[in-house]
């Protein structure tokens, strides 16, 4: 494999925090800075060290996998950040490598006697701006892991990363603009109430037209069976809409008692790109919300860093969570007992349920004008559980289906590259240079449609498949339900 | 006596020995010592514990997410693991053991000669790919080679004695049971002996404070041994800590009319 060792990636950093959103979140050190100009406090490499110093002893994997790695070069290969690139600080391991190095150098015997002779090396300036540059260029999508022979999962040593970089007051705007109005206004887009209510009646308006049916979307609905949280995008149109009326006519077709909130209405959750703290605070407005409205259950939408919060994080964070109910399908009585704990499911486990109950009555034909084929999302792929329920479901809303290049599918997939906050436009470049596997491998099935269950995939390939004239529609699993949905 | 014979004989021996046992073991009560705050699995990840056993298992006999990702670097390193697991067993026979290969058979003691070269050819391919290959290049640091290096003389000098009877296996026994007793006689004066000794007593006292610790640490590995069970038994984080969020009352006083404009206490029914 070639590298290009001028480091080509490296002019891609993403923006600058603006200072009032450090305050409105309480960064550490609000100040002007920029991604040229980083403006560092005077005292940054002992707070960096201290923080450093914490999240290896707060993190047993973290620690782990920076000490057992034996630099075979299994991942090298399997970045899409590097394939597009060839720079080599994208691949897995050197990535992890810019901070084991400076773990090394403070935090081991060996690093502190021989130092550059194991590879530790002084945490300068410089690094902090190679760690700002390269940090934010991986999507924590966790393929590398997949292949390592020691599962040496990259993604967290990057979460332990970004934590030390937020330490010292550098983050990219593109996480925290979405992070600060999520905590202020209710969700990443910094949708108000108002506009919530009209996205959602602009919804039941186009529905009524569609099919003739008067749906009503309750809103903050106290002692509602279910709330329903879908990511914020859905409310806000593009490739998202489709999947929000989706949702919507099968909730009416079913008669869902349910409620979506203004104040809770964001599925996603930029914290979790951040670090621990932020991923909590807007996880714990969910479950804040479900209990003052009284709800059994909850149930999310359509997005994939919500799956990685609800699946993974949840219950940890925020629970117990014993204020709810284990979750029930009030269709078709089906316990949810894999959620038992955590008491939120996700929108294709229910919707897979009622398929395989009988529960929907479906015309596959709607959709044959698309040739749909399914892109896995890093998330639910590899965060462990959404790999077989969406494709249940496309299997009985279309009928023609295609599977991508195995290679690059299910656990394996190549994601969309635009996760762990590089959805911004100063990365498109770099962004389109990676996910060209993905593109290829898409053009070669000769699908026009692809289906996916992440906002971000959804407005990501939407721009790609712009940028390379590509007459392929984006659009959620739920869009084609919507359309494949009988009314009587 | 050599003081220097005497000190590599008699003192670094134990050093060696007991730097690479408690190292270990130190190495593993600090990564334990650590909690695990969130449960993240990588997929396919089992919900049983049988299914855990399965896949480490796999892992650990057969290298397979290493073969799911380079089938190459796989056989190299698996003849190389392989290789030394083979010597390690036969070098406890041969110096403690001597006997035993009358009941295992001495076709076998000849045969561990063959392992010998193998484990000398993968060691040679896993280093000519590290210099070689520009991905693999950038990430290796001198400790890389070096261990690499350190591994091929002491395999070398084996095999070399072995291929050609240049050491007395009997007393190298007796000199090894002699350390046993805590009671230690004078070591072989054979420099191909000593030289093998010696290097394989510094790979000892470098093994836990290395990447080779990997031989407990994948273990232990959080993405692999882990049950993908997260919704189902809650995960608890010893350090967690409660986070201020802003309240249902602060966000209706700061969108009251919109609010009051979807209906009464912002519902809609």
């Amino acid at each position: 494999m070639k590298v290009d060792t001028s480091l080509p990636a490296r002019k891609y950093k993403l923006y600058a925090t603006w200072k009032r959103d450090m305050e409105t979140m309480h960064l550490p050190f609000p100040r002007e800075w920029s991604h040229t100009q980083f403006n560092l406090p005077p005292n940054w490499k002992e707070v960096a060290l201290k923080k450093m110093d914490e999240v290896v002893n707060k993190f047993r994997s973290v620690k782990l996998f920076l000490d057992i790695c034996v630099k075979c070069g299994a991942c090298t290969d399997k970045c899409p950040f590097f394939l597009g690139t060839l720079d080599p600080n994208n691949m897995p391991v050197a990535r992890q490598d810019l901070f084991r190095s400076v773990y090394k150098r403070y935090f081991t015997l060996t690093g502190k006697i021989f130092k550059g002779f194991v590879g530790a090396e002084e945490l300068t300036e410089e690094t902090v701006e190679l760690w700002y540059t390269y940090f934010y260029q991986c999507s924590q999508c966790r393929r590398c892991s997949v292949f390592c022979p020691y599962g040496i999962d990259t993604a967290e040593i990057m979460i332990a990363g970004r934590e030390v970089l937020t330490a010292i007051g550098l983050s990219p705007r593109s996480l925290t603009e979405a992070i600060a109005k999520c905590e202020t206004v209710g969700n990443h887009m910094g949708i108000p109430p108002a506009a919530l209510l009209s996205a959602v009646q602009f919804a039941e308006e186009e529905i009524k037209e569609e099919t003739g049916i008067d749906v009503k979307v309750p809103i903050n609905k106290k002692g509602a069976e279910i709330l329903y949280v879908p990511p914020s995008a859905d409310f806000f149109g593009g490739p998202h809409w489709g999947t929000l009326k989706g949702a919507i006519k099968m909730f009416h077709l079913i008669g869902l008692d349910y409620t979506i909130s203004t104040y809770a209405s964001e599925g996603g959750n930029f914290g979790t790109w951040l670090g621990y703290e932020h991923m909590k605070k807007i996880n714990r407005k969910l479950v804040e919300e479900a209990k003052r409205l009284g709800v059994k259950w909850i149930l999310g939408g359509e997005c994939g860093h919500m799956w990685r919060v609800i699946h993974a994080f949840m219950d940890t964070m925020n629970g117990p969570i014993d204020f709810l109910e284990e979750p029930v399908s009030p269709i078709t009585g089906t316990k949810f007992e894999h959620a038992a704990s955590t008491k939120m499911v996700h929108i294709c486990e229910f919707t897979a349920d009622l398929i395989k109950h009988g529960k929907l009555k479906l015309n596959p034909d709607a959709n044959n004008q698309y040739v749909v084929t399914y892109h896995d999302s890093c998330n639910p792929a590899r965060v462990v559980g959404l790999i077989e329920e969406p494709r249940y479901i496309l299997r009985h809303v279309c009928k023609n289906y295609v599977e991508l290049d195995p290679n690059i599918n299910r656990e394996k997939t190549i994601c969309c590259c635009a996760g762990g906050g590089l959805l911004a436009d100063e990365t498109i470049e770099l962004r389109l240079k990676a996910v060209r596997p993905k593109l290829e491998a898409i053009k070669r099935t000769g699908a026009n449609f692809l289906a996916c269950i992440c906002a971000i995939d959804k407005a990501a390939f939407t721009e790609y498949f712009d940028h390379y004239k590509l007459p392929i529609t984006v659009g959620g699993v739920h869009e084609l339900v919507g359309n494949a949905l009988v009314f009587d | 006596m050599d003081p220097l014979i005497f000190f590599i004989g008699y003192i670094t021996p134990y050093i060696a020995f007991f730097t690479l046992i408690l190292g270990l073991i130190y190495r593993v009560v600090r990564w334990l010592s650590i909690p695990i705050p969130v449960r993240f699995p990588v997929a396919p990840a089992p919900v049983t514990y049988t299914g855990v056993l399965k896949r480490m298992s796999l892992d650990f006999f057969a290298f397979r997410s290493l073969l799911k990702g380079n089938k190459k670097l796989w056989i190299g390193g698996y003849v190389f693991h392989v290789a030394l697991a083979i010597t390690l067993v036969s070098h406890i026979i041969n110096v403690y053991f001597h006997e035993l290969w009358e009941v295992i058979g001495y076709g076998w003691y000849e045969a561990v000669l063959y392992s010998g070269i193998f484990f000398l050819a993968a060691l040679f391919f896993l280093l000519v790919r590290r210099i070689l290959l520009p991905n693999v290049r950038y990430i290796s640091k001198l400790s890389d080679y070096i261990i690499l290096v350190l591994l091929i003389s002491i395999v070398f000098l084996g095999v070399y004695m072995r291929s050609f009877g240049l050491v007395d296996m009997a007393s190298v026994s007796e000199y090894m049971y002699s350390l046993l007793r805590f009671n230690p006689i004078p070591p072989p004066n054979n420099i191909w002996f000593l030289t093998h000794y010696v290097l394989a007593q510094i790979l000892f006292i470098y093994v836990p404070f290395s990447k080779i610790s990997h031989l407990i640490g994948w273990i232990l590995s959080t993405t692999r041994n882990m049950r993908n069970i997260t919704r189902w038994k809650r995960h608890v984080n010893p350090w967690d800590y409660p986070v201020e969020v802003i309240t249902w009352e602060e966000y209706y006083r700061k969108f009251k009319d919109e609010l009051d404009s979807i209906g009464p206490d912002g519902e809609r029914r």
